[in-house]
């Protein structure tokens, strides 16, 4: 079905990005990773992170990336009952939602016979840190430096997504013919 | 308060279009980068087409506090960043946003290696960053929050056009989505 609906996947896209940067902000979903990573971090070394004194809000870190900004990540960290941090968490609702709504039980991929459960998990656990160690090193993601970004007329959001573009494309095909050849 | 309960219509919503999109089927997004299925990549230049209309129409007309606007910055990290990302992309199909909306469907397994090695990846680079900055990564390209229009003072702009080049700039990108064949 989705086959003759990408124009309207793309009118909800867009008026979903739209309405985010005339609410409140243009969308984001990358740096949660780093809040929650960092929430679960400081919890086990809490000596890391320290309140600056006689400014309420406001914190500072020994690790530089917690410290930037006047501590904004460890203030989020702090309090995950923020608006962005709620953003990135109701994304699954909404899919189970859509999932219920359009009965769409469609396989997401073919999983290999040999595949068991744990190989799965490793190779997206592997994928999943690159990516995600990719998009802080850029300070975004698909939704925000991409999307929201380019909807903007960002520079880096055109940059980020030319890079992009340049090595998934090559990995891409690359995957498929190793695993086509390889079997 | 009200924030909070913005955030999970808009969160939700944005979950429910990337499923609706197909673009939380991993598959759809590997054969879009293997550059054999471009439905998805229509789908992607409508919507950002669409929302840079929507944007530039409603900054142009005065109803878009542009204090909203949130520009990122230009420098080398965004370019090695990025090509690092793409490389977890090309793999997997799979990006922060989609790795999350993809939970309904089968493998959870991998979707969940996916959320959880992303967590782990952040936190490499949260402790690596302080390198990457003496690294001197960050100078290198420094273009600032740089954009193409003038959509607010705060940023420097290449061209000195308003908020109607964004309009002008998602009709474009519209006009692409049409043009764009689904297989080449």
């Amino acid at each position: 079905m989705r086959k003759n609906n990408w124009l309207l996947g793309g009118i909800f896209l867009g008026i979903i990005f739209f309405l985010a940067v005339f609410l409140v902000k243009p969308i984001g979903v990358s740096t949660q990773f780093s809040v929650l990573s960092g929430k679960i971090h400081t919890a086990i070394a809490a000596d890391i992170v320290a309140p600056v004194p006689g400014k309420p809000g406001e914190y500072t870190s020994t690790n530089p990336y917690y410290a930037k900004s006047k501590g904004k990540l460890i203030a989020d960290m702090k309090n995950l009952a923020n608006y962005d941090y709620i953003f990135v968490i109701s994304i699954p609702l909404g899919a189970y939602a859509a999932a219920k709504a359009l009965g769409r039980k469609e396989q997401l991929e073919v999983i290999p016979a040999d595949a068991n459960k744990l190989q799965q998990f490793a190779l997206g656990f592997l994928g999943g840190a690159i990516i995600l160690y990719g998009a802080r090193l850029a300070d975004g993601c698909t939704s925000g430096h991409m999307m929201a970004g380019i909807s903007q007329g960002s520079v880096s959001g055109f940059v980020f997504a030319v890079s992009v573009f340049a090595t998934a494309v090559p990995t891409a095909i690359l995957v498929k013919k190793y695993k086509s050849g390889g079997k | 308060m009200s924030k909070i309960i913005l955030a999970i219509i808009l969160g939700s919503a944005f979950g429910f279009a990337l499923y609706y999109a197909g673009a939380a089927d991993r598959k759809n997004v590997r054969a879009m980068l293997r550059l054999e299925d471009l439905t998805l990549m229509k789908t992607i230049l409508y919507g950002i087409g669409l929302a840079g209309v929507l944007i530039g129409a409603a900054a142009s007309l005065g109803l878009l506090d542009i204090s909203h606007f949130n520009i990122k910055n230009m420098n080398a990290g965004v370019i090695v960043g990025g090509a690092i990302f793409g490389i977890g992309f090309g793999l997997l199909g799979s990006c922060p946003g989609t790795s999350l909306a993809s939970l309904p469907y089968v493998n959870k397994a991998k979707t969940w290696g996916i959320i959880i090695g992303g967590l782990f990846g952040a936190f490499l680079f949260s402790i690596s960053y302080g390198s990457w900055l003496s690294s001197g990564i960050f100078k290198v390209f420094d273009l600032g929050k740089l954009t193409l229009f003038n959509i607010s003072p705060k940023f420097p702009s290449l061209y000195a056009f308003g908020a109607e080049g964004v309009l002008l700039m998602g009709l474009l990108f519209i006009l692409v989505s049409f043009l764009l064949p689904k297989k080449i």
